[in-house]
């Protein structure tokens, strides 16, 4: 392989790593403050990705805007489901919390899923995306809508990690990851605080959809492959961790890039592609359940 | 009226009604029904270890398309007679189930339920991808259970082995195992502690889990004649799940009556077009808020009360 193929691959699986990033981010926040995986990760970036279609191609906005509406409308829809669905989790009216965290999450996407379908038909749309054309760096030709949409997630991302840094709602929610109970003494509305983070998370897979939507295409169905990504990675980097996440969709990004040219026969390369991410996240599972960077517990 | 005469006349009762069904129905809704027991089957398979062991999974669909699958490859390449091949699915569903709950013994809740979606998916995946045997997503013909059966014979041997199947899930966690199955399900340390067998019955309950799931696929592929890798995709094991917790999980036969239930409404309401699932995604959300032990459990819980408050029962 040539040293511009190597660059090439590595590139790509860069700028993928940035989108899976920003889902696994929403998912690992939502974890670390609610202890909820949230089954329903991958409807929220699909319904990201409807808001910036209907927001761009129906209203005709500039995409610039149609991404901020995707992470307001999302933003709202997490605050809203957190409020109706996940509030039992957390304030006992849920008989094994755990169980219907799980049932709850899974629930809600099949209804979201089957909803798009009804309300936008399984046919895929295509929205107009930041930018056209390609980009030149130095010998590798980048297609410009994925640059432009891995440069906006990663401003995103920056963002992201200074608010938790720097503001006074970050170190609330850093706080209520680390302990519940203790946040709970100094003052923190633990209430307030999970219906901040499961908004946040939604609206970071929101973006994430509408940033991939029309580089790929706005499907229902569109949710499904990425978020078992975001699993992998929240898994890979430690349920609940920030950094954790970040590692982890550089690692998937790079695996997933490579992985596909090392295979000789293209047909069946093809067909298991989705397979790897999946193993991994077995065997992350069964051998160090706790991630590389998650804290141990006695029992995963 | 007793709570054990209560339990015995909703049987009977139930029972009577599906006997008749066939007789008063057209063929197009017997054959319907005889879908729905499929779903009955795996339902109430999911249920016995959800509901009771308290072991969350979601490869009860994969599980039942490798018992289809793996009845279907011995039936075309061994030879075997169908109801041979049908019982090594069982075996296979059992056997990959026994691994996979000794594999994730360490592992609960979200962790076991994203176990459990992986493999699923690999399942799926490979089945797909190996069409040099499956025939991947055309789908592989099968050959029929009965040869030239009739729906009527067709209805009669699922409902046949929906109830074998509810009365050796109903005897069995009737019996010590089954109050094993429930104390890891409350407290699987104090259990351990008090001599229960933890590693032993977890494993146990998901390979029991998982051949009634592979008998379910089993029987429905050789009904059908024609199995494609979809009956194993995520989307149709939210539909178990649905049917599940609609009729109520911490049954099996409350789960496997929501089963048939199901899928008779989802016929019926045809002309909803794929309105008609976001009802049910919106019913699965209510009930699991408001009505945990789902909709004949509630029901049932209703009747027992009112027996109670006129002192009727002990």
């Amino acid at each position: 392989m040539s040293m511009v193929a190597i660059l090439e691959q590595s590139l790509n699986g860069l700028i993928v790593s940035s989108f899976y990033a920003l889902a696994a981010l929403g998912l690992a926040i939502i974890f670390g403050v609610l202890r909820v995986v949230n089954f329903a990760h991958g409807e929220l970036y699909m319904l990201g990705g409807y808001a910036y279609f209907l927001a761009v191609s129906t209203l005709g906005m500039p995409p610039m805007l149609g991404i901020l509406v995707a992470t307001m409308a999302l933003a709202a829809v997490g605050a809203l489901v957190e409020w109706l669905l996940i509030r039992p989790v957390y304030d006992g009216r849920a008989d094994r919390p755990e169980e219907y965290s799980i049932m709850i999450t899974f629930a809600l996407s099949i209804l979201l899923l089957n909803l798009a379908n009804s309300l936008f038909g399984p046919w895929p749309r295509r929205p107009e995306p930041l930018f056209r054309g390609g980009v030149e760096l130095g010998e590798l030709i980048v297609s410009g809508d994925r640059l432009a949409a891995a440069s906006v997630a990663m401003l995103l991302i920056a963002i992201l990690l200074a608010g938790l840094r720097y503001t006074w709602a970050g170190r609330a929610v850093r706080a209520v990851s680390q302990n519940r109970e203790a946040a709970a003494i100094f003052g923190i509305s633990v209430t307030r605080v999970g219906m901040l983070a499961f908004a946040t998370g939604a609206a970071l897979a929101g973006t994430a959809g509408a940033l991939m939507g029309p580089v790929f295409n706005v499907v229902p169905s569109m949710g499904i492959i990425p978020v078992i990504k975001a699993y992998v990675i929240v898994v890979l980097g430690g349920l609940g961790s920030i950094p954790g996440a970040i590692i982890g969709a550089i690692i998937l990004g790079q695996v997933e890039s490579f992985a596909t040219i090392l295979i000789p026969d293209p047909s069946r390369a093809l067909a298991y592609k989705d397979a790897y991410g999946l193993v991994l996240l077995v065997g992350i599972l069964l051998l160090r359940p706790e991630g590389l960077f998650g804290t141990k517990g006695r029992r995963a | 009226m007793t709570l054990n005469s209560l339990r015995a006349t909703g049987l009977a009762a139930t029972l009577g009604i599906f006997i008749i069904l066939p007789f008063v129905l057209e063929d197009y809704w017997i054959y319907t029904v005889t879908i729905g027991f499929y779903y009955a089957i795996l339902a109430a398979s999911w249920a016995l270890l959800v509901g009771y062991v308290g072991r969350i999974s979601f490869a009860q669909t994969a599980m039942a398309g490798l018992g289809g699958y793996a009845s279907a490859l011995s039936v075309q390449h061994i030879g075997l007679p169908p109801v041979i091949g049908l019982g090594f699915g069982v075996l296979v569903a059992g056997l990959i189930g026994f691994v996979i709950g000794r594999l994730t013994l360490r592992l609960h809740g979200a962790y076991l339920g994203l176990t459990t979606i992986a493999f699923a998916e690999i399942l799926r995946i490979t089945i797909t991808a190996e069409y040099s045997l499956t025939e991947g997503s055309r789908g592989l013909q099968v050959a029929a259970l009965i040869e030239g059966g009739t729906r009527v014979e067709y209805y009669f041997l699922f409902l046949a082995v929906t109830v074998a199947c509810l009365a050796l899930m109903t005897w069995l966690l009737r019996s010590r195992i089954g109050l094993f199955f429930q104390s890891i399900r409350e407290d699987e340390d104090g259990a351990a502690s008090l001599g229960v067998n933890v590693t032993l019955w977890k494993t146990v309950a998901f390979a029991i889990s998982s051949a009634f799931a592979g008998l379910a696929g089993g029987l429905q592929a050789h009904f059908v004649q024609l199995i494609t890798p979809s009956m194993m995709s995520l989307q149709e094991m939210g539909l178990v799940l649905a049917m599940a917790v609609i009729g109520g999980f911490h049954n099996v036969f409350f789960a496997a009556l929501g089963g048939v239930g199901l899928q008779v409404l989802l016929e019926a309401l045809r002309e909803l077009g794929e309105w008609r699932l976001v009802v049910f995604g919106l019913l699965t959300l209510l009930i699991l808020r408001l009505m945990p032990n789902g909709i004949f459990g509630a029901l049932f819980d209703a009747l027992a009360k009112r027996l109670m408050r006129n002192g009727n029962d002990k």
